[in-house]
């Protein structure tokens, strides 16, 4: 059965009207006959036939409209039967037998695109509520989203901590990282697991007991003292730390630097001895990886590091800033010397940039500065240790029995108990001792 | 009966008023009261100082720039004279005589060109639009302008525009033209073929011999006119606005001129142009022969002749130091509050914005 | 009120102005005695004479410019240009003029013309015939741009272009000029320029979808079809692309937190951007994702057979609605 459609003439029409048939059902049609003739916008079409065959059907009568796909006719090809051959009513081959009265009765207008193909359909669409009296008034009194950037929001959820549950500090309500910062030492609800110590963070009343009127003077703290107290506390309520102290012999260091800080002040380095811990760190770090790691309670993962950002404390007039080298395992020891005098600086005038403050892996602070040998430095979380430098000072030591004068580093290693035992950080400080002891070995250890 | 006459496949150019003063076509003279002859006359005149002063006052700094119209006045007064007060002019960019002669006041002629809008905005009862530099595009204007004029004024009220020499190898030109030809309505196209195109002489525009033929291809009759020849111009002009007015369609005239002074005041004619050309049309100077018109019929003298040089020079001087004065003023006001009738929410924040940040800043 | 498709309410919102306002002349090529090629003006010619409605020359100059000039002398011109990838020599008329007249004269002389620009693809023509061009009008400073999506908008939006005193480019979706009928009250009614409308809202919605002409129903069907894994939009129909009704978007994206513009003009440097800066420079503390956008890509409009690839359909919204929703902070 060959189901002959109506297809679109190429003129982008899109529908005609049966003007005139030229056979009947029943009928025997050869190819190329005229079947009947349509009327559309443009022209009268002649339709010829597509194959031989006989009539079964025809898709519409005379004066009905046809649609582009849909069947014109069905003609049974099989030759089976085959009535008797068609009679008088030849196709005419030249045209407009229906011409006279293209009647312009138009009942709905033909589907007209001079060039394209324009859907025509009778589907009705849902009226426009416009104008009209509004029945369902819109859903009203919708909270909007709680006002946050992007960025302070993926802080938030980083930290496990529920915007719409924050006042936030900012205009407008807007909650500011600080804010988040301070919610985040609080228990970040669902899933946690018993390993997890931050469920049993002081939930104590945090009133203020009353504190004398007179002869009292109060001074509202600076934004970044808020932010560092915020962070203070975080650390403390999460991390059970222990600190190991040591301190060494570092006569040869001391030389070396000696012998080489004036050529590379020539050249505008200033070396101090930071660039050579940086690196003994680093390469401690390659050896205990899991002092560059963070802990992610929540999911009870150490989470490793492929890269090493060395966090370095810079004191500043409004407080502690910890601004970072990164990769500062791929760096030399003099690269490591411009960085750190370049970020100090940059940190000293509050024009460090914000990539600089992020993603530390491990931080030092040096306190030497201050003439302090030993301390007990805070874990800048998420991090899971930090080391305390303090100030090399001359110092007798026994050595082959006998009493000699040598230079000595304290340092002071504070770990994330929950994940580093003492052990660890004692081989962490023999390895960082060694490579420091003689700075020949950073040379030769260096990969 | 002019229109028709003179057909400028066969070059034939139409004039009245010879180089000096003398009636060559006494059968065409137009019959002119005195009272329009002296205006046309101190129009010309003024149009001439006016140019001059603008052109030193820009030498001086004081003036942007400018494009004067030195030698093509006669084309432009002698049509706007011809025409109605309520008739448009559609014009280009060198028409400031012809806007003088219809109303515009000099002063609004100084500020557009001093650089402020300001000097557009003509009186509600002058028919003039403003000054149009992309070049064709005031020809389909005058079309429509005519149009509605056929539809509601029933083709009394007249579109005159404007063109040169050059753009009339614009498809707007044609266009413009076309339309206005198809649906025959009252427009007159001027060319003002003052030979050059900044730099590019008349033969360099079209392989056309003349302009004026250019109106066979829209079906409607062309005229070329002694462009300096300001009574010829207003014999032809009234024979198109009748034409017009009667509903017979357009009109396309090439008022044959010259460019005695620059294209703009940036322009440096003596690159391209010979010096003895430039001679050769200044003795055609259209003031010239209707000075010698006008002593002729004894309607003017040297007296007079001074006595009217005071007067515009101290009428140029007076107008041009108001606008240099008040010209330079723009206010915030007005450079938003005529992007719509009524600025849009987000335009009226915009505003809003700039004026915050001008009070803020403001001083330092 | 009558069932009517989006061309047939074009055709009636026109009769009703001309009947209403002897000065509004409707005219452009082939516009006249056939009723242009759609047959969006048919009819106009018998009732209103040749002098109110006509062919035109070949002259996408002469019709813009004349248009000009009909409006600053009296009448209200409803001009055509008869594809959208014609109507750039038509173009340099609205920008250098029809935009300027009004703030060049301080308004002395003003412009209050129609140019009725059908836009779009999807309807398998020749070349230049399924631009999506709207943005070029949208950068002019002195045009309005509208753009209905619906019969019911068409009309609306129609009188109001025909009764605003400055240019309005009124573009028309030719895809789908007769694809659905809508019920449209045949009293003349305004919907005004510049507002947008919210087509669909879902309870609680936790997006907005923004859209306009054609494609405002490809991105009902594919928000409709996602309802069932939890994505509930708000579709903002712009209906007006200059200027854009920014509250309305706004109060949307501060419930929902995400945005998402659906446009089937090139991706770059079109309406799309702009809503998007918009919205980022206004909403930027309400969004939970960047916003994004389903275009087509910087490539020229393929020809029928490979069209499918530039346009956005309703599988390509869906893509990329759903991406937006899994964007997790």
């Amino acid at each position: 059965m060959y189901d002959f459609k109506f297809t679109d003439i190429g003129e982008g029409l899109h529908e005609g009207q049966i003007l005139k048939w030229f056979f009947k059902v029943g009928d025997t049609v050869k190819e190329g006959d005229t079947l009947c003739v349509v009327e559309t916008d443009k022209v009268n079409a002649e339709i010829p036939s597509p194959v031989s065959g006989v009539l079964t059907k025809l898709g519409a009568d005379v004066g009905q409209t046809i649609h582009v796909g849909e069947t014109l006719v069905i003609i049974d090809e099989s030759g089976k039967g085959a009535p008797a051959p068609a009679p008088a009513v030849e196709a005419p081959k030249t045209a407009a037998p229906a011409a006279p009265e293209v009647k312009k009765e138009k009942t709905e207008e033909k589907g007209a695109a001079v060039v394209g193909e324009v859907v025509v359909s009778d589907e009705v669409i849902a009226s426009s509520n416009e104008g009209f009296e509004n029945n369902e008034a819109p859903a009203a009194a919708t909270s909007g989203k709680v006002l946050a950037t992007p960025v302070a929001r993926k802080m938030a959820a980083d930290l496990g901590v529920n915007l719409a549950s924050l006042k936030g500090t900012g205009e407008h309500g807007r909650i500011m990282k600080a804010d988040i910062l301070a919610a985040a030492k609080s228990v970040p609800q669902a899933s946690s697991n018993a390993s997890a110590p931050v469920a049993s963070a002081p939930s104590v009343s945090m009133a203020m007991p009353a504190l004398p009127k007179d002869g009292v003077r109060r001074v509202k703290i600076s934004k970044l003292r808020q932010a560092i107290a915020k962070s203070m506390n975080t650390a403390n309520a999460l991390i059970p730390s222990t600190t190991l102290m040591d301190e060494f012999d570092v006569s040869k260091l001391v030389e070396f630097r000696a012998s080489q800080k004036d050529k590379l002040l020539e050249k505008g380095v200033k070396l101090t001895y930071l660039p050579f811990i940086v690196k003994a760190v680093t390469m401690a770090i390659q050896e205990f990886p899991v002092f560059n790691a963070s802990f992610d309670h929540e999911t009870d993962e150490i989470v490793y590091k492929d890269f090493i950002n060395i966090g370095l404390a810079v004191d500043t007039p409004d407080g502690l800033i910890v601004p970072n080298v990164k990769n500062a395992d791929k760096k030399s020891i003099v690269t490591l010397a411009k960085e750190i005098e370049t970020l100090g600086a940059a940190t000293r005038n509050r024009t460090v940039k914000l990539e600089d403050l992020s993603n530390g892996t491990f931080s030092i602070t040096n306190y030497g500065t201050t003439g302090i040998k030993l301390g007990t430095p805070v874990i800048k979380h998420p991090e899971v240790a930090i080391l305390g430098v303090g100030s090399i000072y001359k110092k007798p030591i026994v050595e082959n029995n006998q009493i000699v004068i040598r230079d000595v580093l304290p340092l002071s290693l504070t770990i994330d108990h929950r994940i580093i035992d003492g052990a660890d950080g004692g081989r962490f400080l023999l390895k960082v001792k060694e490579l420091l002891a003689d700075p020949m070995q950073i040379f030769l250890f260096l990969s | 009966m002019i229109i028709g006459k003179f057909d400028p496949l066969k070059q034939q150019r139409f004039t009245v008023l010879d180089e000096t003063g003398k009636i060559v076509n006494p059968s065409y003279e137009p019959k002119i009261d005195e009272a329009t002859l002296l205006k046309m006359y101190r129009t010309m005149k003024l149009a001439r100082i006016a140019d001059i002063r603008a052109l030193q006052y820009q030498r001086q700094g004081r003036m942007l720039t400018f494009a004067p119209v030195q030698g093509q006045e006669a084309a432009q007064i002698g049509t706007m004279a011809a025409l109605d007060k309520n008739d448009w002019i559609s014009p280009a960019f060198r028409e400031h005589a012809a806007m003088l002669y219809h109303n515009v006041p000099l002063e609004n002629i100084y500020l557009y060109w001093f650089g402020n809008e300001r000097g557009s905005r003509v009186p509600d009862d002058v028919n003039v639009l403003p000054v149009n530099i992309p070049i064709g595009s005031q020809y389909g204007h005058a079309a429509g302008l005519a149009y509605a004029s056929k539809l509601l004024k029933n083709n009394q009220q007249v579109a005159v525009t404007y063109i040169g020499d050059g753009g009339t190898s614009h498809g707007e030109f044609y266009e413009g033209l076309n339309f206005g030809s198809t649906f025959n309505v009252p427009m007159i196209g001027i060319i003002q073929n003052n030979q050059w195109a900044i730099s590019t002489p008349r033969r360099k525009a079209t392989k056309a011999a003349t302009l004026a033929q250019k109106a066979y291809a829209v079906g409607i009759p062309g005229i070329q006119v002694d462009g300096n020849d300001v009574l010829a111009m207003y014999a032809v002009v009234k024979e198109a606005a009748e034409r017009a007015r009667k509903g017979e369609g357009p009109t396309l005239i090439e008022a044959f001129t010259y460019r005695l002074g620059p294209h703009t005041t940036s322009d440096d004619p003596t690159i391209y142009r010979k010096n003895e050309e430039v001679e050769e049309w200044k003795k055609r100077d259209p003031l010239i022969r209707f000075k010698a018109y006008m002593e002729a019929k004894n309607l003017w003298d040297d007296k007079k002749e001074a006595a009217l040089d005071e007067e515009l020079e101290a009428h140029v001087k007076a107008t041009f130091e108001k606008v240099e004065k008040e010209g330079p003023v723009v206010s915030v006001d007005e450079v938003f509050d005529h992007t719509f009738a009524t600025l849009t929410d987000d335009l009226k924040a915009q505003k809003a914005q700039y004026i915050q940040y001008v009070k803020e800043t403001e001083g330092k | 009120m009558a069932e009517m498709t989006l061309l047939q309410a074009i055709n009636t919102g026109l009769f009703e102005q001309m009947r209403k306002d002897k000065t509004v002349v409707v005219f452009g090529e082939d516009a006249g005695f056939e009723g242009g090629v759609f047959r969006v003006t048919k009819g106009l010619q018998e009732e209103f004479g040749e002098l109110r409605c006509f062919d035109t020359p070949i002259s996408e100059a002469g019709i813009v410019g004349s248009a000009i000039g009909m409006a600053i002398n009296g009448l209200k011109p409803v001009a055509e240009m008869q594809f959208d990838g014609f109507m750039f020599n038509g173009y340099n008329q609205l920008a250098v003029h029809a935009a300027r007249m009004r703030n060049r004269s301080r308004s002395r002389f003003t412009v209050p013309m129609v140019l009725r620009v059908p836009m779009g693809g999807g309807i398998r023509a020749l070349e230049h015939h399924s631009e999506a061009i709207e943005a070029l009008f949208a950068h002019i400073p002195g045009l309005k741009v509208v753009y209905p999506s619906t019969p019911y908008d068409a009309k609306g939006l129609l009188a109001s272009a025909i009764q605003d005193p400055d240019p309005v480019i009124y573009l028309e979706p030719k895809k789908i000029y007769r694809a659905f009928k809508q019920d449209v009250p045949e009293n003349e009614y305004l919907v005004p320029i510049g507002k947008a409308k919210v087509f669909y809202a879902a309870k609680d919605p936790n997006v907005t979808v923004v859209s306009w002409g054609a494609m405002v129903h490809d991105a009902v069907k594919a928000v409709r079809a996602l309802e069932a894994e939890g994505v509930r939009a708000e579709v903002i129909d712009l209906r007006t692309i200059s200027p854009i009704d920014y509250p309305t978007i706004y109060e949307s994206v501060r419930k929902t937190g995400r945005l998402i513009v659906v446009s089937e003009a090139v991706k770059s440097f079109g309406v799309a951007s702009e809503v998007i800066t918009r919205v980022t420079e206004n909403c930027f503390l309400s969004l939970e994702a960047a916003p994004a956008r389903v275009t087509g890509w910087d490539i020229t409009v393929p020809l029928a057979r490979g069209e499918y690839h530039h346009m956005p359909d309703v599988k390509r919204i869906s893509y990329d609605i759903k991406k937006l929703m899994a964007f997790k902070l």
